[in-house]
């Protein structure tokens, strides 16, 4: 009787699992819906791979001096929870890749605090710029997200009145979402795609 | 009557005592790293004036606390990161193997750096058994605390739970926790295991200014203590508990009953938080090493051995009654004989 018992919840088990890896499965493919626009912190291993990596230890969090990395709850699917994200309008990352250093994982590669590596290694996505919103394209001269950015003329150049141009090097850290003075922001980061 | 053949080291009777030192330095340092981590964040910002009253006084504190030990907070705070889960002291990363193992079903490969990080606690079990559950682990602060809630209310007329179950469904829970990883590619197994959501919902408490969705499971596993069974998600459920009792199946480091000391008194089964049977050998790859039998014992019958298994049961205690009367009756006999 003791073992049918056990078996009987072995067999409930097993089916419980199997409802929520289906339930999982569905909810991985919203990854970085337009709803939750969000960032993986610098260095982070392509969305498949980090996933696997990552053992939710928040040390990268922790790390931060800039406090700009959070953690999921269940709103990104159960396989993100407790995963770390950056919402660039919030706070945005400063490129200081302490995060990296301290991943036990590897799920964040470790990068060098150098342009070179930094422009190899971290790909978190790349801004845009609405001409409608920006200020500078309408004809008010702003240029207060080219001033923001850590990487001046290598991710952003001005041109006339100060209207941004995002170049191919942009990594997407989100600085000039974060400091751009127009509501809603007329820069945006969109995050790299989910391999 | 008989005197006693041997009696354990002295300092084992302490050791309870000791653990509990250890279990609350483990469980105070989770309280300060987020602090700690506050801390290096307003250093950083090098804005002390524009700091809200209560961060300044998280400030001043840790300020008052670290400034003998630290010159640079941004830097020297460094040294100790994360938790039990994982984390980083003074250079040397360490994490829980249930983490490698999770990590391992979850990505389907062997990333050895990290690997390497679990392989001291691993070492530290093959010797010592489950110790982590008993000396180490945060949750089992607080879930040893809930007993003696448990107690105080029984003195006080409520019933609590005190049910038993299988102690063989923990492993069913591992392999269904690593199972489930390795299906969704994402290392569940940390949702489920007390130790790893304790320290993740200090930080984000302290740090991000809320509990997470974790504190709600954790929360009914102390209920779950409470009302069905005593410490019942360790001894049933725990995956990681699951995993610590495994490797520690041949541990170095037992303990073990002197029988000939023995009175048959039952304390040490009465005390056992993993409700195990070291009034008739049997401890198992369960026992924890806590020692909280040993430091109970009136009368020195517990120790620690070096031996790879554990002894068979060998019947009641010499000190007790039932072997004294079965001594007598087996003298009559013998008398009878003669």
């Amino acid at each position: 009787m003791k073992r049918r018992r056990f078996l009987k919840a072995g067999g409930l088990s097993v089916v419980a699992l199997a409802a929520t890896a289906l339930s999982t499965g569905a909810s991985r493919a919203a990854v970085n819906q337009p709803s939750l626009r969000y960032l993986r912190p610098p260095g982070a291993l392509p969305e498949e791979d980090f996933l696997n990596r990552c053992i939710h230890c928040g040390q990268c969090g922790e790390a931060c001096p800039n406090r700009c990395i959070n953690y999921f709850e269940l709103e990104n699917g159960l396989a993100s929870i407790d995963t770390p994200y950056i919402i660039p309008r919030e706070k945005a990352c400063i490129l200081c890749m302490k995060c990296g250093d301290v991943c036990p994982t590897g799920a964040i590669q470790k990068v060098e605090y150098e342009l070179e590596d930094i422009l190899d290694k971290v790909d978190m996505g790349r801004a845009v710029v609405d001409k409608q919103l920006c200020l500078s394209w309408q004809g008010k001269s702003c240029g207060v997200c080219y001033r923001a950015c850590k990487l001046p003329d290598v991710a952003i150049r001005v041109g006339y009145m100060e209207q941004p141009h995002v170049l191919e090097n942009c990594i997407g850290c989100g600085l000039c979402e974060r400091s751009c003075i127009q509501i809603p922001q007329a820069i945006k980061i969109l995050p790299r795609k989910s391999a | 009557m008989t005197s006693k053949v041997a009696t354990p080291f002295f300092l084992w009777k302490h050791l309870n005592k000791l653990r509990w030192v250890s279990l609350t330095l483990v469980f105070t340092m989770l309280l300060f790293l987020p602090y700690a981590h506050l801390y290096q964040t307003y250093e950083a910002a090098h804005a002390y004036d524009l700091l809200a009253d209560s961060e300044k006084q998280i400030y001043d504190t840790m300020e008052t606390l670290t400034s003998f030990l630290v010159d640079d907070v941004e830097e020297d705070l460094d040294a100790i990161k994360g938790n039990t889960w994982s984390g980083t002291f003074f250079g040397l990363q360490l994490s829980d193997p249930l983490a490698a193992v999770g990590q391992i079903f979850a990505g389907k490969t062997f990333y050895l750096p990290f690997l390497l990080t679990a392989l001291i606690p691993v070492l530290f079990t093959l010797v010592f058994g489950r110790f982590f559950c008993g000396w180490i682990c945060p949750a089992t602060f607080i879930y040893e605390l809930n007993t003696n809630v448990a107690a105080g209310l029984r003195r006080a007329g409520l019933k609590t739970g005190n049910r038993r179950f299988d102690r063989r469904v923990k492993y069913l829970v591992l392999a269904a926790g690593l199972l489930l990883s390795a299906i969704s590619g994402s290392v569940l197994v940390a949702g489920v295991y007390p130790p790893a959501i304790v320290g993740r919902e200090i930080y984000y408490a302290v740090a991000l200014g809320g509990f997470g969705a974790g504190s709600i499971f954790f929360v009914g596993t102390l209920l779950f203590d409470l009302l069905v069974a005593r410490r019942g998600f360790c001894r049933y459920l725990c995956p990681g508990g699951a995993l610590y009792s495994l490797l520690g199946h041949f541990r170095l480091f037992r303990i073990q009953r002197i029988v000939e000391n023995c009175n048959d008194c039952a304390k040490c089964n009465a005390i056992c938080e993993f409700g195990l049977d070291p009034l008739r050998d049997g401890f198992g790859q369960e026992c924890n090493n806590c020692t909280a039998c040993i430091a109970i014992c009136p009368t020195d019958a517990l120790t620690f051995k070096v031996q790879i298994r554990d002894q068979p049961d060998r019947g009641p205690g010499h000190l007790g009654k039932q072997y004294q009367r079965e001594q007598t009756q087996a003298d009559e006999k013998h008398r009878e004989a003669a």
